[in-house]
């Protein structure tokens, strides 16, 4: 009967989409419950009043927006600064022949060799003695030693379907060698640009041990430490900020996926160089 | 004015030298193929023509310029790339349009230039399209426009038609020929199949192993081969070559000899070990004192492809017209025309030993 497999297959993947998304539900659900229906046993499915009095508070009595600022520009710069060296570090492992080539290339992987616990009371002195423990800077630098060999790996593999006789028409077509990378290469190398972008600001934006570690001002703090140790004590745990906290922090993230999905499954050009 | 000079030029790669000492030198005007096996050194030749590879030793000129450092864009100079290497992102009319931009020719200049590209090519019809969504023929035709549209003193091109089938190919070949003779550019044409080198190219390159080996005329290529890799490589079927041994007037081959003009060789060839060559057309059988077995008859519907065992040499093959009764196992006599046979040295270069060889052949 395939009615009925079929039903029974649309049951069952209900069931696993309820069961995932149970939690995200259960935190937009509760950031929007007054304080007095959060223990309420039975619980209420759908809060009886709606209110977004956690989230005022949240704004307007807590450091979050300072947080939250620190994790934008810390995740953005983190990018900006890994999906550069990517690109055009894979530019040169793909385009150029030089000794050791190949070494360098592994040896860069060689950071996740090390678990990072270990790399990080290391790389804590470091920022130490250069001066810049406290800082942002020193979380954008931290992300990016182990953003960054996934990220060139990832956009060398991107690189290597670039067919250099493109980059070699262009420069006979009157390029200089910029020039075609920014003419012909980079449109081609996008959506690995873009997915390196997603996979980088995904791992600043929810980063949490570096930060814990490498910072401790609320004035350079980033959200996850941030909300952490504002609303979670040894005592008490102030579940409605938190909630509404977290519903906060994954807005940015759903709003770059929604609009970066496309560049992500479609991935123009392709096919036009033959042999 | 665009002729160009490659004087003692070598190109050394890390673990190799893709060119030795090559010295070639091509007229304004003239259509001419770098044939060879693949990793000869033709494309590397190019290449460096184009500027995308730079000479370790040695000088090109194009139009008496010295350009060995000279970027790509900087010659005047275009290039059509065997994968065509169109521009993915870009409309059939941008790429076009592409080389023109570069060069800050203003945009209404520009369009005019791109639709006169595509009418000689009859791309019209294309013009808004992207390449993916074109056929081979088409996309090698935009690849063309593209290197046509800014009117360069020289054409390179890097075996454009070898990812057309057969029948575009040929069409394509008289197209190219077309092409040239309107516009009287300078033209390389790097190719590994000689039928387009024979037919289109003024004079051909031969290179092999980074060596430039003869530089000639078809005709000349074909009929006067400078050693055994030429006689070897030009031609299908390809030369019979036979190993012997000369003694005066005579070449002895397993056993059996045959007669040779001594006054058409230069005279300070010795006797001794030495290489027979004979095209298949030249070998008249039934009519010569070698014995041999017919093995194999190939009939092309034209002409047939005779294939004999003579002892102590490798088989032989022999043109023979459409409507000549062979058969299989039949003994024959067979000899060669006395005038367009070819000695080679069997040592060294294996250079040819024919006196014909001295006039108009290697630089």
């Amino acid at each position: 009967m395939p009615l009925l497999r079929k039903a029974a297959l649309s049951l069952f993947v209900w069931i696993v989409v309820l069961l995932v998304s149970f939690p995200l539900i259960w935190m937009v659900i509760t950031s929007v419950k007054p304080q007095t229906e959060l223990f309420r046993i039975p619980p209420t499915w759908l809060p009886e009043t709606v209110t977004f009095e956690h989230y005022w508070t949240l704004l307007s009595e807590t450091p979050f927006l300072l947080y939250f600022r620190n994790s934008v520009i810390l995740s953005t710069a983190t990018t900006i600064f890994v999906v550069a060296l990517a690109t055009l570090g894979a530019y040169s492992l793909v385009r150029f022949r030089y000794r050791g080539r190949e070494t360098l290339a592994m040896l860069v992987l060689f950071t996740y060799l090390l678990p990072s616990v270990v790399l990080i009371i290391p790389l804590y002195l470091m920022m130490v003695s250069l001066g810049l423990s406290n800082t942002l800077i020193s979380l954008v630098l931290a992300y990016t030693t182990f953003a960054l060999p996934y990220a060139l790996w990832l956009m060398r593999s991107f690189m290597e379907g670039v067919p250099p006789d493109l980059e070699a028409a262009a420069m006979v077509d009157g390029a200089s060698r910029m020039g075609a990378f920014r003419d012909i290469i980079f449109p081609q190398l996008l959506p690995g640009i873009i997915s390196t972008a997603l996979f980088t600001f995904i791992l600043a934006w929810n980063e949490y041990l570096y930060a814990l570690v490498l910072v401790n001002s609320d004035s350079s703090r980033p959200l996850t430490t941030g909300v952490m140790s504002m609303l979670i004590s040894a005592f008490n745990i102030e579940w409605s900020l938190l909630m509404a906290a977290s519903v906060m922090m994954s807005v940015p993230l759903i709003i770059i996926f929604a609009f970066l999905q496309s560049y992500l499954t479609s991935g123009f050009g392709g096919g036009a160089v033959k042999g | 004015m665009a002729d160009i000079e490659l004087r003692n030029v070598r190109k050394a790669f890390i673990n190799f030298v893709a060119l030795e000492d090559l010295n070639l030198r091509i007229e304004d005007g003239e259509f001419v193929a770098l044939l060879g096996p693949s990793g000869c050194g033709k494309s590397t030749t190019l290449r460096m023509l184009a500027g995308l590879e730079f000479p370790t030793d040695g000088e090109i000129r194009i139009g008496g310029k010295v350009v060995n450092d000279v970027a790509p864009g900087k010659r005047d100079i275009a290039m059509v790339f065997q994968s065509y290497a169109l521009y993915p992102h870009m409309t059939v009319a941008q790429n076009i349009a592409y080389p023109l931009k570069k060069r800050g020719v203003d945009k209404a200049e520009r369009d005019r230039k791109v639709e006169r590209a595509a009418a000689l090519l009859h791309l019209e019809p294309l013009l808004s399209r992207k390449p993916k969504q074109l056929s081979g023929g088409q996309q090698q035709r935009v690849a063309l426009g593209r290197a046509l549209v800014r009117e360069p003193e020289v054409f390179l091109l890097d075996e454009p038609l070898s990812n057309l089938d057969a029948k575009l190919r040929s069409y394509m070949r008289i197209e190219l020929i077309e092409l040239h003779r309107q516009l009287g550019k300078t033209m390389v044409y790097v190719t590994h199949d000689q039928l387009e080198a024979m037919t289109m190219a003024h004079r051909i390159a031969v290179m092999n192993g980074g060596k430039l080996q003869q530089f000639d005329t078809p005709d000349a290529i074909y009929n006067r081969p400078a050693n055994l890799f030429v006689a070897d490589f030009i031609g299908t079927p390809s030369m019979n070559l036979m190993e012997g041994s000369l003694s005066g007037s005579n070449f002895t081959v397993g056993g059996q000899s045959v007669t040779i003009d001594r006054s058409r060789l230069k005279p300070e060839t010795t006797d001794g070990a030495a290489v027979l060559g004979v095209r298949p057309e030249d070998i008249m059988l039934g009519d010569g004192t070698i014995d041999a077995v017919v093995e194999l008859v190939e009939n092309t519907g034209h002409e047939k492809i005779v294939a004999l065992a003579v002892k102590g040499c490798d088989r032989i093959l022999a043109r023979a017209p459409s409507g000549s009764a062979i058969t299989v196992g039949e003994a024959v006599k067979i000899g060669f025309d006395q005038t367009k046979t070819h000695l080679f040295e069997k040592d060294g270069e294996g250079r040819r030993l024919n006196l014909d060889q001295d006039h108009n052949s290697l630089p």
